[in-house]
């Protein structure tokens, strides 16, 4: 990455709310901030050994309202329900929508609905694994709140972070998001279908990926048409 | 639910004799059959933060930055503060609790009241009302 890229993304990263106050309570809003940024990673380590421990796959899926994540999960949910014992943990700020869908799948859901926070966080992911007997799952799917911004402060533990955009979010979205494809194992571009028809210049998108985070692994998909959600359940690790 | 609810209601309403581990077995067996597939219809409030299984009954007010959940159970008419967490908790009706208490495996019996700070309250059966961490010790029994 280039210096100026990564002059970018720190500028990105410091558009704050610290930037509102002064003096010393800047000074302890800076420590507050990290304070929590470092609990949250020392709690997302814990999960990610819990994780281990029980020998379950995990997977955070990240994107923007409409983007297809749910779409996405359902997908993979008809071919693998029968297959993996698949908890899916599914994240907005409010409403049971998501849950609802996934449950017609032969999954166990939960809703996390997180009020006026605009990502999960690792406290949430905690909350729910302490209280449940992790025998029970080979595969845990967790859908973050649906946004681009929000969720790259914060990691979650899992094996893999998955940011999915789509043809109708134009073909800037990715170059517009730079933290979260370089926080991510991997990008799908979704509704590839509808490439044509509006014209999007998939390559560029594509492109912005690898350029933003040289190792991320990028896929073209179709929810609707069922078009590589073997290779994305492949690039997961997981046996379809 | 409603038949266990009410088994844990009877004991707690004799005062006098709390068997605090048959409550707390009572309480763990409620979470693990009655509360899977539990989630919030309806409530007074803005946008708290919910994890599943949460139920609450009918007009259950929240404060601002409430968070609930998992296994939260709060019957009818109860105020619950702001930033307040509930979590592994069941809240009987009419109860107030106070802002910035967290409590984690716990029971409130109806009518109780919390008016203090004390962030964390864990494994204990609250009959009362307390305004203080010392009114907290006369009217909560461990479990």
């Amino acid at each position: 990455m280039s210096d100026k890229e990564e002059r970018e993304i720190q500028r990105f990263m410091e558009l704050d709310s610290n930037k509102l106050t002064k003096g010393k309570e800047r000074e302890l809003a800076i420590q507050i901030e990290e304070d929590i940024m470092n609990q949250n990673e020392v709690l997302a380590d814990q999960i990610n050994q819990e994780f281990k421990k029980y020998n379950i796959k995990s997977i955070d899926i990240v994107g923007a309202i409409g983007a297809g994540k749910t779409a996405i999960i359902e997908k993979i949910l008809e071919k693998l329900a029968s297959k993996y014992r698949i908890l899916v943990i599914c994240g907005d700020v409010t409403t049971r929508v998501d849950a609802n869908r996934i449950e017609k799948h032969n999954a166990e859901s939960i809703q996390i609905n997180t009020g006026r926070e605009c990502a999960l966080n690792a406290y949430h992911i905690n909350q729910i694994i302490k209280n449940k007997d992790l025998n029970n799952y080979d595969l845990i799917i967790i859908e973050n709140v649906g946004n681009l911004i929000c969720p790259s402060d914060f990691i979650l533990g899992t094996d893999k972070r998955v940011t999915i955009v789509s043809i109708t979010e134009g073909e800037w979205v990715i170059e517009k998001h730079p933290m979260l494809f370089k926080m991510s194992d991997v990008a799908v571009i979704n509704k590839i279908d509808l490439a044509e028809i509006l014209e999007t210049d998939v390559d560029k998108m594509i492109n912005d990926a690898k350029k933003i985070n040289p190792n991320i692994q990028v896929i073209t998909t179709s929810a609707k048409t069922g078009k590589n959600i073997d290779k994305l359940i492949e690039i997961f690790g997981l046996e379809n | 639910m409603k038949e266990k609810l009410e088994i844990i209601r009877e004991l707690l309403a004799n005062n006098q004799e709390i068997d605090a581990s048959k409550i707390h077995i009572l309480m763990l067996d409620l979470f693990k059959t009655q509360f899977k597939g539990l989630h919030v219809e309806n409530y007074i409030g803005d946008y708290p933060t919910f994890i599943e299984p949460v139920y609450l009954g009918d007009k259950v007010k929240l404060g601002d930055d409430v968070l609930l959940g998992p296994n939260v159970y709060i019957g009818k008419n109860s105020e619950i503060g702001d930033y307040v967490q509930l979590t592994n908790s069941i809240i009987f009706d009419n109860v107030k609790i106070g802002a910035n208490i967290n409590l984690e495996n716990c029971i409130v019996a109806k009518d109780s009241s919390l008016n203090f700070n004390n962030p964390n309250i864990k494994n204990c059966i609250i009959i009362g009302k307390a305004d203080s961490e010392e009114d907290l010790k006369k009217i909560s029994f461990s479990i």
